[in-house]
């Protein structure tokens, strides 16, 4: 499973007081602990005005890099903040994210096409989000043209079905399970991936949800995942479905995070 | 390191795809290939010690006895005489009316890198069996009977009555599994008890060299 490290984000009101304060340990220490748990890598999202978005990437960039090797996960709305930021990344890392909303898809995919970077795409068009796995599929089609174009090997591209919140929903996640079998069976060596504590908005105990989402999102074959590395009870449930849909051999990736202390009793 | 110890530290590990590599490595530095062979059973036993304590895991265990095997495989040419282990043979099997294999097969895979050739019987085995594969095979040191249910215990019981009743001796038997006690074992004339395999594989060699 690929950990996208999901802390460092303007939009939680920690972080937007520790950017608005400069406060370069807040920061740095949710690097750190990021590192700690195990993350292949860390998002980093300004949620600041225009004006001052690239600044403050610069800025955030700097301090989680001081502190770690673990590449990082450019994240803005904005394609040109995140192409951007790519600059200011000491290795490649997560490009996050396009769509097929605007043009802005060929500019991201000319930054990255010839370089090692990943790349997170989400399945919204110019109409907005598609309401049936069939209209989400039409749109990865069109994505996965695109992708073609430019040479990237799928293997870079972390797909987001969209994950919308549960409570709304008549069906539970069959739609976009379907849609994750459905990328997965087209292309075996793309990742799919997804914000997983939207399932569980406006809901009371949502890490219950986040977790049985979890376990069935990783059935229907998602394999990569942003969100809060340092939730010990979401990553072992992780490390457990891994080792239950028979990838870990002999257990051996579950009982390896235990012994680093990834979840379990702290010692 | 040496290269001695490159092979310890990767059987402990359970490198499986490591360790006959290194194994050839040492050996082509010059190292006698018993000497290998008893880094690897040292290593094993360390294992079964950490078993035991509970500080590691079952597939920690098995991927360490995996590597092991090996190890031996490639070393086994080299070895003097016939290959044969020196602790000598070790019959195992689940007695009758029981079909749990997991924990026997355990024990069978500590004691064999603890340095004994195994004769597995299996599960389900009668009392004579178990008596018949000790006069089939040579060298018997340990008879070793394994049994999870509450229900097979008069098996177990009957199985070391059955062996110890044949008049062949040379041999020690030993018996384990979750509802075995020591007191039951020394009850039912058993020469030996372990809790665990990696124990078993410590008692299987301290009977057999006794």
């Amino acid at each position: 499973m690929i950990i996208i490290g999901e802390k460092i984000n303007g939009a939680i009101p920690s972080v937007a007081k520790a950017i608005a304060e400069r406060n370069a340990d807040f920061i740095r220490n949710l690097a750190k602990i990021q590192t700690e748990a195990g993350v292949n890598f860390i998002d980093v999202c300004a949620s600041v005005d225009d004006d001052i978005e690239l600044e403050t990437m610069k800025w955030l960039i700097d301090l989680v890099q001081e502190v770690t090797e673990i590449p990082i996960a450019v994240d803005s709305p904005n394609v040109y903040t995140c192409i951007e930021s790519m600059n200011y990344c000491n290795k490649p890392g997560l490009f996050n994210s396009v769509s097929l909303e605007g043009d802005k898809i060929e500019a991201a995919f000319k930054a990255i096409a010839d370089t090692p970077w990943e790349c997170v795409a989400l399945l919204n068009s110019d109409k907005g989000i598609p309401k049936t796995a069939k209209d989400r599929l039409d749109v990865f089609s069109d994505l996965m043209a695109k992708v073609q174009e430019y040479k990237i090997n799928p293997s870079r591209m972390h797909i987001d079905p969209l994950i919308e919140m549960l409570c709304t929903s008549e069906e539970g996640i069959s739609m976009v399970t379907e849609v994750i079998r459905e990328i997965k069976t087209q292309y075996p060596t793309i990742h799919v991936t997804g914000a997983v504590s939207n399932i569980s908005f406006n809901l009371p105990v949502r890490k219950m949800v986040n977790m049985g989402f979890t376990v069935l999102a990783m059935n229907a074959g998602m394999d990569s995942a942003i969100l809060d590395p340092t939730n010990r009870d979401l990553m072992g449930i992780i490390f457990a479905t891994e080792a239950l849909l028979g990838d870990d051999e002999y257990c051996m990736e579950y009982i390896g995070a235990y012994r680093d202390g990834i979840f379990g009793n702290i010692k | 390191m040496t290269k001695i110890e490159e092979v310890k530290a990767k059987v402990e590990a359970g490198k499986s795809k490591l360790v006959p590599g290194l194994v050839l490595e040492a050996l082509d530095a010059g190292n006698n290939p018993q000497d290998i062979l008893d880094a690897m059973i040292e290593s094993m036993g360390v294992v079964g010690e950490k078993f035991s304590s509970g500080e590691i895991f079952v597939p920690e265990m098995l991927i360490a006895a995996k590597a092991m095997s090996k190890g031996v495989d490639v070393l086994k040419p080299h070895l003097a005489g016939d290959g044969s282990s020196k602790l000598g043979t070790c019959v195992i099997g689940t007695v009758a009316g029981d079909l749990h294999d997991i924990g026997k097969n355990l024990v069978s895979l500590m004691i064999e890198s603890a340095g004994f050739d195994m004769v597995d019987l299996g599960v389900d085995v009668p009392a004579d069996t178990f008596v018949q594969a000790i006069k089939d095979n040579d060298n018997v040191k340990i008879v070793a009977c394994s049994g999870l249910l509450t229900s097979t215990m008069p098996a177990m019981k009957e199985a070391v009555a059955a062996i110890k009743a044949s008049g062949l001796t040379g041999f020690k038997v030993i018996v384990g599994g979750a509802p075995v006690t020591p007191e039951y074992a020394a009850e039912i004339g058993a020469d030996g008890f372990a809790p665990d395999a990696g124990t078993a594989a410590v008692e299987a060699k301290e009977l057999a060299t006794a």
